[in-house]
């Protein structure tokens, strides 16, 4: 193993500031939404407000004729596919036949005023012929009314290893339960919106708030019929994302009126309309029954996962992967038989969300290893160090653990905390502390994964590095702007970052799955050796000397006692008509094949993380006062401990939230009841409790520098640890979040 | 209908023609560029937006325009002086009490408000004054030491 030390960084383990805090606290950063451009049209979408039902006609003669209306849009007007969708383009761009969800786009309106739009809205005639709205996954699986004609049923799949019934039949525990968490919404504070225009060569640009330019790209190119190569997309800025902006929001819209009308719009979306027609998280019903011998060690582990995917998979089928992937925890799991459902309903779109079905499926493992280690009288830490894999193992879907050393380092530094001597409640406040670990894969699991970055070698003394996975606020700009100047040996002030625009950068992929680190991490530095490599030829030319003679140091090249910057070099390649950009392309480490009954299952590459969380609770109100959080983690090695650090804590922050108010509901006729802050309330400074972030010491060969990822795994483990808390506080087990003080009292 | 009305924007007087119930949100982004008001909800519920009325902090989306009149306004643009930041960017920056900044502006503001009335306020006053302000990104620890430490309470 190469495990390298920390002290021989510059520029890692450093906790620089963002490089764009700076217009950030200025006021000067431009959200794409902030953008008003000259002569620009107000874009607006006509919503269904049914939940379900069929189209019987939608006119809109009248509203075209309009005053101001420039252009107005519906199914008819699309010239290449009406569909989109992250995993298999199945959502409407605009509806047709039917309604699946309410705020259904029906249409878009292209006017010279916002009022000019809406008033064109209400002249456009639409008969709708209300369904029954389906909107329990219980339901819908009972298959009385059909959302989509191939039936409610997007997804099923059945993996298993082992035989579950011999397990059980050997087992000295066998405990079954039912766990439900509920829909999520991200309610980042910047809501969906951007601009579109096309420019004198006919290219259509889309800036937009967005997590996956090059897949916005290609969506808009299939429903505009037209060449990826005649669509630009850009997603930095972006306020807030979390998933949400993960698939396609007003990125097609808004091309969709810029090349009909080749004028530039604006479509922002209000936040009630984001509450309407904006993504949220899966919400889950996991029953799952799990057998321990005697000391607690795991036998077998059952699992009917049923996820709501609401009326189209967006993410849907690999949200279910991941859930999949995560119901036997980090844990040595000899059988199971995991029974997976992705249901359609007519809930909106359920799509990607920070831990993309691992907090969904990490309630119920975590959850059950908390009352197993109750009904045996183990310390629910001492039950997961006996269960954990250990580095070299065969992990439950066929993988090596490569290594595990940090999730014991971390657990153990849990065992240790003097957390569990702080819970001490006093009269109708009863305090309790609980623990739940997390894993996360980083990445795509086995799918192909082939993220391409460059870097610009200025001669006016500028190392220019450029990829697409959004920085959302995760930090990324200044954590591959690190990694960089450490490759290049020269400071940070040195990088310039060009991010998540497709006009200047190759295909680097989404900010998903934990994966910027990794991907863009890697690309980066190949291509910085990609650049090195060419430049050490130039300055090995330039000496007169053989290239592996030359030597590299801190930006300058140096033979004997003479020596060149690469910014010089730079110069010289550009008056010789020399490309100074370099590219590269990094092969993610997967298994070949994934596992039977799977997408994607498994990782190569995971993170850890162990929750300690001291709740108190009123006996009285069964209000939930969550005191402190502690948060061990293993993230590999760590480029920015203090960004690293704010992921956990704003991860953790939005698992409280999950766990305890956070709640996306619907009416019984399919309307959505809490859209805006008022009635989806979130976590404020007064709900942030104590926190303690602490990283392990680790290196994982496979990342950059040994780094891994750390977007997810804060939010991962926090509703199990929270539940176990409450259970240790009052004794009542609660298995469905939120943990709401009418379930207490 | 429209109105001209007049009021001190950042230390400047501005006039602006609007209807008289557009929101000063509204009016500063679209009419005067002023960006880093953000409309968040525009409910008064996530203080993204957040201003400096007469020294007060408001969340612009609540304020109509003609109840501007005579009235003083700022907005984070004008809290850094020939350049300079003001303590309370300094502190967000060196904290890292921003994750994707879009919140960011209306934080700083709130806070600008409360060290104004009182230079060295307690754990609750800080999280009082800041208790309109939504950070989903949940830097919220953070900011409460940015502020403490911007109101020169730094602890260790």
């Amino acid at each position: 193993m190469t495990q390298e030390t920390y002290e021989l960084y510059r520029y890692l383990n450093r906790s620089i500031p963002r490089l764009d805090s700076e217009q950030k606290v200025r006021g000067e950063l431009k959200y794409l939404t902030d953008v008003y451009p000259e002569g620009m049209l107000h874009g607006y979408v006509l919503r269904s407000t049914v939940a379900h039902a069929r189209i019987l006609e939608i006119s809109t003669e009248e509203a075209e004729r309009a005053p101001g209306i420039r252009a107005v849009l519906t199914y008819k007007d699309i010239p290449g596919i009406n569909g989109y969708g992250a995993i298999v383009p199945e959502i409407p761009v605009l509806a047709y036949e039917r309604v699946r969800y309410y705020g259904e786009p029906l249409a878009l309106i292209a006017a010279d005023s916002m009022e000019q739009a809406k008033a064109a809205a209400e002249m456009i005639k639409v008969r709708l012929e209300p369904l029954p709205a389906v909107l329990d996954v219980d339901e819908a699986m009972a298959e009385k009314v059909k959302i989509h004609d191939k039936g409610n049923v997007a997804r099923h799949t059945v993996v298993k290893r082992g035989d579950v019934s011999k397990a059980e039949a050997q087992a000295h525990l066998v405990l079954e339960r039912t766990y439900r968490t509920p829909m999520q919404k991200h309610m980042f504070i910047e809501p969906e919106g951007g601009y579109a225009y096309v420019d004198g060569s006919g290219v259509v640009h889309v800036l937009a708030g967005g997590q996956s330019p090059y897949r916005d790209k290609l969506q808009i190119s299939r429903v505009l019929g037209i060449s990826p190569e005649m669509i630009r997309v850009k997603n930095y800025p972006t306020g807030g994302a979390f998933g949400g902006k993960d698939d396609a929001t007003v990125q097609i819209h808004l091309a969709l009126l810029a090349y009909r009308t080749r004028k530039p719009v604006r479509l922002a979306w209000t936040r009630e309309e984001s509450g309407i027609a904006g993504y949220h998280r899966t919400a889950s019903k996991i029953t799952i029954r799990t057998a321990v011998d005697r000391e607690g060690r795991l036998l077998s582990n059952s699992a009917k996962i049923v996820l709501d995917s609401g009326a189209y998979q967006s993410f849907g089928p690999t949200i279910l992967d991941v859930s999949i992937e995560t119901i036997n925890g980090p844990y040595r799991v000899p059988s199971y038989l995991i029974d997976a459902y992705l249901v359609y309903t007519n809930n909106g779109i359920a799509s990607a969300f920070r831990g993309f079905g691992a907090p969904e499926s990490n309630f119920a493992i975590e959850s059950m290893m908390n009352e197993l280690a109750a009904e045996l009288g183990i310390d629910p830490v001492e039950i997961r160090l006996r269960n954990i894999l250990r580095t070299g193992e065969e992990g439950p879907f066929g993988n090596v653990i490569r290594n595990s050393a940090g999730l014991e380092e971390a657990l153990n530094r849990a065992r240790s905390s003097g957390i569990w001597r702080r819970a001490n409640g006093s009269g109708w406040i009863k305090e309790g502390v609980g623990v739940a670990v997390a894993i996360k894969g980083v990445g795509f699991g086995t799918l192909p994964d082939y993220p391409s970055a460059a870097v610009e070698v200025i001669p006016e003394g500028k190392v220019r590095v450029m990829f697409t996975n959004p920085d959302y606020g995760q930090g990324v700009i200044t954590g591959i702007a690190q990694l960089a100047a450490e490759r290049l040996q020269i400071p940070v002030s040195e990088i310039e970052v060009i991010n998540a625009d497709t006009m200047h950068s190759p295909d680097t992929g989404s900010s998903s799955a934990s994966r910027t680190t990794l991907t863009a991490g890697s690309a980066v530095v190949q291509a910085i050796d990609e650049a090195l490599s060419k430049l050490r030829v130039e300055a090995a030319s330039s000496f007169g000397a053989s290239s592996s003679e030359v030597q590299y140091s801190g930006g300058r090249f140096m033979y004997r006692d003479r020596s060149v910057t690469i910014y010089e070099l730079a110069r010289r390649l550009r008056q010789k008509g020399r490309s100074l950009r370099f590219e590269a392309t990094f092969e993610v480490p997967r298994y070949p094949e994934p596992v039977e009954g799977t997408l994607e299952v498994p990782h190569m590459m995971y993170m850890y993380g162990v929750a300690l969380v001291r709740a108190g609770v009123d006996a009285l109100l069964g209000k939930v006062n969550v005191k402190e959080v502690e948060f061990y983690a293993d993230i590999g090695n760590v480029i920015n401990p203090s960004i690293a650090s704010g992921q956990v804590e704003g991860g953790v922050v939005q698992g409280l939230g999950y766990a305890t108010i956070e709640e996306y509901r619907y009416s019984d006729d399919g309307r959505p009841l809490n859209i805006n802050f008022t009635t989806y309330v979130v976590p404020t400074a007064r709900d942030s409790p104590e926190m303690y972030v602490e990283f392990v010491k680790s290196y994982d060969e496979l990342g950059p520098y040994g780094a891994k990822g750390v977007g997810e795994i804060g939010i991962i483990p926090v509703g199990a640890a929270l539940a176990e808390a409450v259970y240790r506080a009052t004794g009542k087990r609660i298995r469905d979040l939120p943990i709401t003080p009418w379930k207490l009292v | 209908m429209e109105v001209d009305v007049s009021f001190v924007l950042n230390g400047r007087p501005v006039t602006v023609r609007a209807p008289p119930a557009k929101s000063l949100l509204r009016v500063l982004r679209e009419d005067l560029g002023i960006t880093s008001v953000k409309p968040g909800c525009e409910a008064g519920e996530c203080g993204a937006c957040t201003v400096l009325l007469d020294g007060k902090a408001v969340t612009s989306c609540m304020v109509m325009i003609s109840q501007v009149e005579g009235h003083e306004v700022v907005t984070v643009e004008s809290l850094s002086k020939e350049g300079r930041l003001d303590p309370i960017q300094e502190k967000f920056i060196e904290e890292g009490a921003l994750q994707c900044g879009y919140c960011t502006p209306g934080f700083i503001v709130s806070a600008k408000a409360l060290l104004n009335e009182n230079p060295s306020p307690s754990d609750d006053e800080v999280l009082e004054a800041i208790s309109g302000n939504i950070c989903r990104c949940g830097a919220y620890p953070r900011i409460v030491s940015a502020i403490k430490r911007a109101a020169g309470g730094e602890k260790g």
